[in-house]
Parts: structure tokens; sequence; C-alpha cells
């Protein structure tokens, strides 16, 4: 069988637009250093390096800022590549260390977010399609629509309002209570009580989208010919929408959320900084207070990178799920 | 024109949303107008709850909530309005050259558009309007450039199946010019979904504005919702208030465009809309 | 009730929803079905055969349309008044039924096997699946039953598709199989296979068939007995001989006269015409689509020659994928040919090589009648409109373009006010007219008609046909016909070229081809027409098979 060929083939494209997409964004990122008003050094030395003339002329000599521009770009791609982010004078520390030190958290709240909603959204929807009509459906619908039409942020804002000041159920903000014992277990449970309200948060804006998607999906697929070949061959309505429908109608629902992965990762920027939630996105959010650009760039750098493991879990589900894309048809 | 209407009234969620809409623009031009007076101004107390003589409460300085909110509605819908006009012409064109001729240029703009479509696009929203300084022209420049790939897709996809019609090929065959063929021709007929999905890209740009204003990066000189919230957050368990009211304006106005938008989508595709909504 | 009919339908009518274009899709329809006996329900678009099927199997579309008053007698039960679970244990059991479409008729995420296998699952017989399912597949024609088993459908055509179609309806060994226009979506040759296929299992297992078509030639080909219905009502039925030789019903006359028949009638000489177009050499490729799949190039035309007579209908004739469409399509330039030359009496040099910019000024010259009268008219705009754009991009003044649509119309035989309405006021033989009378704008001298008749019902394409005749009458007209039917082409060809697989097999005057067809392709594929015996009566040799 091809299947080997055509899985290494699939994950060899993926390799390579990875690497593409990381590049582009890398020649992106020193445009856009470039297109900020005033001497490049001080924009990449941030508000409280400007200051120091030292820490100037070591970034103008680090980026070889007298060179021309493409020995330039050459040059700050040669430096990416290696792992150098830049150096940020505030926090007196590597960008990249930074960086690294908090990526597991946004994965943690992003994946989670992701996956909470991909699950819930679809059963909602799915629900709703197998309820048309009826008051399940209505309910759902509107809930959905509701979600949609709300800030992440207010909503972030407004569950902290409910759930922790007024019910006390859930901590506001940061990802670990001091309180807690040196046991792994009891930590990794602490972890996930805070993690109970920014996951939802960013997740339930997918959840109102993947349920009208997958909702219409399925009543789109009841259309569909080989649904009436199953009615006919007198199977029961339960068989039909599970093995038939199901599979074929939430295709497409799994396309969407790999394309809104991207979306979805912005979107954790915007939640960490309500949450305080100890990842990349928060350090944008300080990146920026501080008009610290090597930060905001690294970030939206290793967002970039973010997405497109994303994406691989995405396009492996896809695979997994039409026999048609596994075979290379 | 009277069979457009007719579909659109049936659906009473979008009638809803179109009451709500036109409330929302009333206030945003004439609400300046009826509560003149800055929304910056200091009027009272900070932190007064919602009474009869500010409706809205006061904010972490003393400025009246309502005057904000108010004042606020004009920054959302015209950056809303403008950045999607931008970013559906930018689409719009790219869509329609890449759908009609296929090849090279399609592939380019394949790339392109996956390119925009995979990478963060709030975070790079947020860079843009950080390297070019907040106002209200940055913000409406990186709304635009992170929201045209939709629509460029959705164009594409419409001028590839078109193409392919044989009225089309029939306009070939006649002997029309190819500028004729693709906006005499071609896109009348893909103007619908086009217009559906403008009047959701309206929403999806407000709430982005709303978003980049609550992280600090609005425009300074005016009021916006987003900044509202963001500038209370400190005081958030105390004087709720603030948080709750602008967050309600925005979901509002964003839900009211959802709304239209829907009814827009079953009155202009009623094919289409029979089967199942989205 | 009658214990010897399988099925006894009484007095059935089906309502439709308030504001379709009458109250019922089908009215007071009675009859029954015999055991082991093939019947068909023949009629055009709109006559509600379709929906007679779906009746009977409870699958009719959403609650507005529904049984309104009638019975259907199956087993000792009316199954008009069934609940729809006690339905589903009939489906598929004791009645099966096939469709129209095989290439989205199968799940595409299930094996094929697993398919068949649900069969036997869901209806208690789940312990004969195992041994069951390959046996099936060996017994519609398919190649190595226990691979196909673990296929998925994307692999297989559309042929072995209904071939596995079939296999499930017939799983269960029901009494009653209904197929839908199962063979109208294949091509001629494997049609004729499926069609075997069906009557000789038909045979072997006692199952009485109800089979709905359009197509007389189907009939003729496997029907004991034939219902005629129109407009929701059954007209005229009885023995399948009778009915073809001797139809009653005004109605069945009418469609079985508008049937094109096999033997092309005698045809006025042309050895005085003037040449008006020369085709030689025309050659085309079709390279694969980039990306990382190495899918073959299609070398869809294969040196392409011909020339055709002013008053000369030159019909193409060729399955899908013989290259007939693209090479309609080099002609007009819709498509550019890698090779071959065009000459057109009156133009200056090759057609096919000169640059677009000439081209434009020649186009007048070649014009082209499209196959789908549904999609061949833009939407938005006016029919005037849509006649007059040719002219008025060629340069003609608007009141001399606005004075020949009128004129056009007239000769196309619809009236002037047609101008001012929209393409989808109109059905869709009046939107073939107007197709027509676009093409004719321009005065072309070489008119090309890539399947004009194929999308529409039998009685409607014989007017059109007459008009094309009429028209190229009168204006001396060469024609250039594309068709994948043979019988059509019978019909109305002087001369007959036959495609397959990008080459001209045969090429001659249409008396000779159809009569003695002298390449083993064409052969093969006049045999494979149905009802050859019926639609060719002084054919021997087809008479002789049908008999034997």
């Amino acid at each position: 069988m091809s299947g080997g060929l055509n899985t290494a083939r699939f994950l060899g494209g993926w390799l390579l637009k990875s690497a593409a997409v990381l590049l582009a964004v890398m020649t992106l990122n020193f445009f856009l250093l470039r297109l900020a008003p005033g001497d490049p050094a001080v924009v990449m030395a941030g508000e409280a390096g400007a200051s120091d003339a030292q820490f100037l002329e070591q970034i103008r000599k680090d980026y070889g800022l007298d060179r021309p521009l493409p020995e330039q770009l050459l040059n700050y791609v040669t430096n990416v590549a290696k792992g150098n982010l830049g150096y940020s004078y505030r926090n007196r520390r590597p960008v990249a260390d930074m960086i690294l030190e908090r990526l597991p958290a946004t994965m943690l709240l992003t994946v989670s977010a992701f996956v909470l909603a991909l699950l819930l959204g679809t059963a909602l929807g799915v629900l709703a399609a197998a309820r048309e009509g009826r008051w399940q459906d209505g309910a759902i619908t509107v809930v959905a629509l509701a979600f949609y039409a709300m800030p992440l942020f207010w909503v972030g804002l407004l569950m902290i309002l409910f759930f922790s000041a007024y019910l006390g159920w859930f901590p506001a903000f940061g990802m670990a209570s001091f309180t807690v014992s040196g046991n792994a277990f009891a930590r990794a449970l602490d972890t996930t009580w805070h993690l109970v309200l920014p996951a939802f948060t960013l997740g339930l804006f997918y959840v109102a989208t993947y349920a009208r998607l997958a909702r219409a999906s399925i009543l789109e697929v009841k259309h569909q010919d080989f649904v009436r070949t199953a009615r006919a061959k007198g199977l029961p309505p339960g068989r039909i929408l599970r093995a038939h429908m199901l599979r074929n109608a939430l295709l497409p629902v799994i396309t969407f959320a790999g394309i809104q992965a991207g979306q979805l990762v912005g979107g954790a920027v915007v939640v960490e900084t309500v949450f305080a939630w100890p990842g990349i996105g928060r350090l944008a959010f300080e990146g920026l207070l501080q008009r610290d650009y090597n930060l905001l760039m690294g970030v939206f750098l290793l967002s970039a990178m973010m997405v497109m493991v994303i994406n691989l879990m995405t396009d492996l589900l896809y695979r997994v799920a039409d026999p048609r894309v596994r075979a290379g048809a | 024109m009277k069979d457009f209407w007719a579909i659109y009234r049936r659906n009473k969620g979008s009638i809803i949303g179109l009451v709500i809409l036109v409330v929302v623009l009333i206030v945003a031009l004439a609400g300046p107008l009826l509560m003149p007076g800055d929304p910056w101004e200091i009027k009272a107390r900070p932190l007064l709850p919602p009474s009869t003589t500010f409706l809205m409460g006061t904010d972490v300085l003393g400025r009246d909530v309502l005057a904000g909110v108010v004042h606020g509605a004009q920054v959302s819908l015209l950056i809303g309005l403008v950045s999607t006009l931008v970013a559906v012409t930018l689409g719009l064109l790219l869509g329609a050259f890449a759908g009609y001729f296929g090849g090279p240029v399609d592939d380019i703009v394949v790339r392109i558009t996956e390119f925009v479509q995979t990478i963060p696009s709030f975070i790079l929203a947020m860079v843009l309007v950080a390297v070019l300084g907040p106002s209200i022209g940055s913000i409406v420049i990186s709304i635009a450039v992170v929201t045209w790939p939709p629509v460029c897709r959705l164009v594409r996809a419409e001028f590839m199946s078109l193409v392919q019609r044989e009225f089309v090929e029939a306009a070939v065959v006649s002997g029309q010019r190819t500028a004729n063929i693709i906006f005499r021709e071609i896109l009348p007929n893909a103007l619908s979904p086009i217009i559906v999905m403008a009047s959701l890209m309206v929403a999806t740009a407000i709430l982005t504005e709303s978003a980049l204003s609550f992280m600090g990066l609005g425009d300074p000189n005016r009021i916006s919702w987003g900044y509202m919230i963001g500038a209370a957050r400190s005081a958030l368990r105390q004087a709720w208030w603030i948080s709750v009211f602008p967050g309600a304006a925005i979901f509002l106005t964003v839900l009211a465009i959802n709304l239209v938008g829907e009814g827009l989508n079953d009155a202009l595709n009623p094919r289409l809309a029979r089967r199942g909504r989205v | 009730m009658n214990e010897t009919l399988v099925i006894d339908i009484r007095n059935l009518s089906v309502a439709l929803p308030p504001g379709a274009d009458r109250p019922f899709a089908i009215e007071d329809v009675s009859f029954a079905l015999l055991p082991q006996e093939v019947l068909c329900i023949v009629g055009e678009s709109g006559s509600g055969k379709s929906l007679t099927s779906q009746a009977i199997m409870g699958l009719l579309p959403g609650p507005e349309v529904h049984i309104a008053s009638g019975s259907i007698h199956f087993e000792g039960r009316d199954l008009a008044t069934l609940e729809d679970r006690e339905m589903q244990a009939l489906r598929g059991a004791r009645i099966a039924m096939i469709f129209q479409e095989p290439m989205t008729a199968l799940n595409p995420v299930m094996r094929v096997g697993d398919q068949i296998t649900e069969m036997f699952r869901f209806h208690g017989r789940a312990h004969e699946a195992a041994d069951r399912v390959v046996e099936l597949l060996g017994a519609v024609g398919l190649p190595d039953p226990a691979s196909i088993k673990d296929a998925y459908p994307f692999r297989l055509s559309g042929g072995q598709r209904q071939r596995v179609m079939i296999a499930m309806a017939l799983a269960l060994d029901p009494a009653v199989l209904i197929a839908d226009e199962p063979t109208t979506a294949l091509d001629v040759m494997t049609q004729k296979q499926i069609l075997a296929l069906i009557k000789d299992l038909q045979r072997e297992r006692h199952t009485s068939c109800l089979f709905i078509t359009h197509d007389f030639g189907v009939v003729a080909e496997i029907a004991d007995r034939v219902g005629v219905m129109q407009s929701g009502k059954l007209v005229e039925i009885g023995p399948a001989r009778e009915i073809l030789e001797q139809p009653q019903h005004p109605y069945t006359r009418r469609l079985i006269a508008a049937v094109p028949r096999l033997e092309p009638p005698d045809r006025a000489p042309l050895s005085d015409r003037k040449t008006i177009v020369e085709v030689k050499g025309v050659d085309k490729t079709y390279a694969s689509r980039g990306g990382w799949l190495k899918r073959r190039p299609v070398h869809a035309v294969k040196d392409a020659s011909f020339s055709v007579r002013s008053g000369e209908t030159l019909a193409i004739v060729g399955q899908s994928g013989s290259g007939k469409s693209t090479l309609a399509r080099c002609m007009v330039r819709l498509v550019d040919a890698d090779a071959g030359s065009m000459t057109l009496a009156g133009a200056e040099g090759d057609l096919l090589r000169m640059s677009k910019s000439r081209f434009h000024r020649h186009r007048p010259l070649v014009q082209m009648v499209f196959q789908d009268p549904y999609a061949s008219l833009n939407p938005r705009h006016r029919v005037g409109d849509i006649i007059a754009k040719g002219m008025l991009a060629q340069g003609h003044p608007r009141d001399a373009a606005a004075a020949r649509v009128k004129s056009l119309l007239e000769l196309v035989q619809l009236d002037a006010s047609a101008a001012e309405r929209f393409p989808h006021e109109f059905s869709g033989g009046q939107r073939q007219r107007i197709g027509i009378a676009r093409a004719l704008a321009l005065e072309p001298k070489l008119l090309v008609a890539d399947e004009p008749v194929s999308a529409l019902d039998v009685s409607i394409q014989a007017q059109v046909l007459e008009l094309l005749a009429e028209i190229q009458q009168r204006l001396d007209l060469a024609v250039l016909f594309i068709t994948h039917d043979l019988r059509v082409a019978a019909q109305i060809a002087d001369t007959v070229a036959v495609m397959h697989q990008g080459e001209i097999v045969e090429h001659g005057p249409a008396r000779r081809i159809f009569l003695e067809p002298q390449h083993e392709y064409t052969r093969a594929l006049i045999a494979a027409i149905p009802g050859r015996a019926w639609l060719a009566p002084s054919d021997r040799i087809a008479r002789q098979e049908a008999t034997s």
C-alpha cells in the first residue's frame, strides 16, 4: 500500500511549509521593524534600552545596521535561525529565553481551548441538528449567536466577575496558587483549576462557531445522495447519523478549525492578559507596554510556529477521517 | 426588491437585528450632538454606581460612562465600516484575478492568502499598530491587512466556478472583452455571498478594534468601548458597571450585525438558506 | 386483494406543497406489479414517475409532499398507512431501490464491503454477512471481489459503483427491486452491461422490477410491461410489445414518434455543395495541473481532420472522454489546440494559429450552441441583451442590433416580447432556442452545436432538432453537431465521425455508418444502443440478437 509513502510525503510537505512560513514571518518582522518611525537601533532597543548609548552601539554592531539592506536581512534571519531573538534591556534577559520559558503555559491554554471548542462545539452542533426545529436546536442556536458576538476580553471579565468574584468557584488570576504543596499531582490539579476559566473563555467563541458549522454541515449532508441510499437500505436513523452522516459532515468542521487556528492563538494573547496567565501572550502585552519590539516580534514568530503545530494536528485528524486524502487521490 | 424584503422580513431575528442596528447608528450619529460635552471630562466622584444622574455610573477617574458609550459608538462603527471596505476591495480584486486567470497568478495569490491566514492575525495587527503608532488610520490599515483573506477565498471560489459556466464561455465565443466578462458577466452573479460576507466582516472588525483598544492600542484621542473596558480592569470587582456597559454595547452592535447578515443571506441566497443555516 | 400481485397500487395521489405548479405530484394512479416481471414506468421530467417510486418506499421528500389518498398493497399490508419504523424493516429487505447517480450514491468514507455488510447487520441477518458479501460482489460482475470488498468507493468507476448498488439492493433477496433511472448517468456501453445484469439477476432470483426511465430504447430493451405517465397521471399501461408497436393514447403516440430512430433517412446529396470548413490535424494534450501528484497528461484529441460543406451536418459522435467536447472547443478557440489548422471560406489564414486579436475579427464566422440551457444564459441579463452582446462586441450600432434581435427571435419561433424578459422565465426548450438565436446573431458560416439537446426531454428535443434543421436549410449553414446519442446523430446527420479516445476512428455518410459500420468500435457502439431492434426495424441483425 502506498499509505506509508503518502504519510511520509505529507509530513515532508508540512515541514517544508512550516519552514517557508517561519522564514516569511522572519522577513516580515525584519521589515516591520524598519517600518517604525525613527532610528532602527532605537526601535530595537526598546523604551528602556534607548537611553543606554553603549547598548545602542552593540545593537548597531550585532545587526549590522550600517550595511546594505539585503545583507541586514540575511544577518537578521541567520540570527533568528540560530535562536537569537534579541535582548530585552528592561528584563536583562535574551528574548528567546523569556519566550521559551513561557511557551508551555500558552500551549497548555491554547490546546485545551482548541480541544474543548472542537469537542463541545461539535457535540452541540450535532445535538442541534438531530433535534432540528425543537427547543434544543433553538436554544443552542441562540446561545451560539450570543457567544459569537461577545468580545473575548469581555467574556473573560464577566467570567471573573461571576465565577470568581461572585461564586468563588475558580481563581481569577495566574496559573498556580502560592499555597499548593510540592506534590506533582496536587500541582497538576491546581493548574487545571486555574485553567478552567481562561480555557473556557478562549474556547467559547469557537464552540459557538463550530456548533453552528457542525449543525449546518449535518443538515447539508442530510440531503446528499448517499444518505438517501442509506435510508433506502432500511437502516435505523441512529445508524445513519453515526456511520453515514457524522463522519462526512464533520470533515468541513475539521478543515475550518485548522484555518481558524491562527485566530485562536491570537485570541490567547487577549485571554492571557485578562487572566494574567503566564504565557507568551501576556509577554506580548508587556512588550507592548514597554515598547519592546524584539519581544513582540519574538512572540509573533513563536506563535506562528504554534499555529503550524495545531495545523499539523488538524491535518492529521482529517487524514484519519477521510480515506481519499490518505490515498493521495 | 420586493421579494428581497419579503424574505428578509420572515426571519424575526433579522428584524430585531435591524432595529438594534438602526438604534446604534442613531446613537453614533446623533448621540454626541444630543449629549454634548467631552466624554474625557471628569464630571463627578470616581466609581459611582449607576443612578438617575449617571445612568451608567462613573469610571475610575470620575468620567461619565454613558457619555463614553455614546461617543465611543462613532469610533467603532467608523473603523468597522472603513476597514471592511478596504479589506473587501482588496480581497475582491485579488480573488477575481486569481479565479479568472488561474495559472501562476492564482498560485501566487493562494500562497499569500494561505500565509496571512496561517499566521496569528491578531498579533500581526497588534504589531502593526504598535509599529505605526496607534491612530484611527493605523488601526484601519492593520484590520484590513489581516481580514482580507476570507473575502479573497470566497471571490476566488465563486469566480473559479463561474468561469467554467457555459454563459461565460458563450461570452468569450461571441467576442466579448475580458474586462467586460469579469465585471459585467461574472461579478453580478458573485455579489450575493460577497455582500453577506462583508456584513459579517464589519462585525469581526468591530470586535478586533475593541480588542486592540483594550490592549491599549486604540487612538489616544478618541474614546472607544474597548479602551473603557481596558482602563477599568483594576476596578473590576468594585465597579462592574464600567466593564459591563461598554461591553454590552459591543455585544449588541455585533449581534445586530450578525443577525442582519443572516437575514441578508436568507434573502439573497434563498436556495441555500432553506437547507441549513450557519 | 389479488394474491398474485406483488404490489397493488390503487388510486394513489401524492400532494405537493401549496404554491407548486399543480396540486398533486401524482393523481389517482393505479397499477400493479406482477410477479417476476420488469415493469417500466416511462415519462418526461415532471411526470411524477420518480415520486411514485419514492412513495412506495416511503421516501417522499419532506412533510409537505405526502400521500394524500390511495393505497399501496404489498405482502398483505398497505404501505401508505405504515409508520416509518415499520417501513424501515421493509426497506432493503423486501423492497430495495437503486438510484440514478452512482458517483454520489455510496458513502465516500466507508468501505464497499462494510456498506453491504450493514444491510445484513441491521436487518437481523448478521451471521450471513461474512459469506455472502464476497459472493454478491462476484454475482454482479465485479473483478476480484475479495479485494473490492475492502476498497473505498473513490477507487471504483461509475459502472462499478452501480454494480455495488445492485449488489446491496439484492443482498437480502427482496421481492421487489425499484430502479430509478439507474443507467441514465452511464455511458452507452456500460449501460448495456448494467441493463443485462439487472435483467439476468431479476430472472435468476425471481424478483419483480419496477424500472423508471425516460428512454424508450431502454423500455424496448428490458420491459415486459410498460406504463406511461404524464403530468402525474398514468395515461397508458400494457405489454411492452403492444405499447411500442401500437400506442393508443395520443401522448404516448407523440412521445414514441419523437424518439429518433436508428435508421438515417435519405438525405440530399452534398457533392455539389461548396466546402466551407477544412480542419486538419488538430491535436490537444492537457498537461497535468502541477502539485505533488504525478497525473499522466491526457491526450484529448489526436490528429483530427475533417471538412464540412455548406448545408451539411457533420455529427461527431463519442462517449465521455472521447475528446469530442475538446475538439468542439478548439473550433471556437475556447481551448487552444497544440497543433492543427482550420481554414474557412471567406477568411484569410489559419483560424487556429492566428493571434487572439486577429481572431477577434473572425469570431462571427464560427459560433457555438451550448449544452445546458440552464447554465448557458447569464441569469442576470435580459434575453435581448444576451442575444445582442456579440453584435455590440463586434462594433455594430445599438439600433441595428436591436432590430436583428427581433428578427432572430422570430426565426427561432419566440415572441418578440421575450427580449425584455429574464432567462428564468423560460423553459429548457425555449432557452435553447434563445441560445440558438444568440449563436446566429453574428451570421456564422459554421455552427458548432455541443450536445444541444442532451439536457432536454425527448418531445422538446424533437422540436429543437426540427428548428435546427429548418434554420440550416434556410441559411445554408454548415453544422458541426457533437453528441453522445447515436439516435440523435442518425436522425440529423449527413455525415458522421465516430471518436474514441481522441481519435476519429470512422468517418463517412450517415447511412453507411449505421447500416454498414466498418470499425469495431463503431460496431460495438451501435450494438450497445438499447432497444435497437425496435429503433431500427430493418436492421435484421439487431432483430436476431433481440430474439435470441
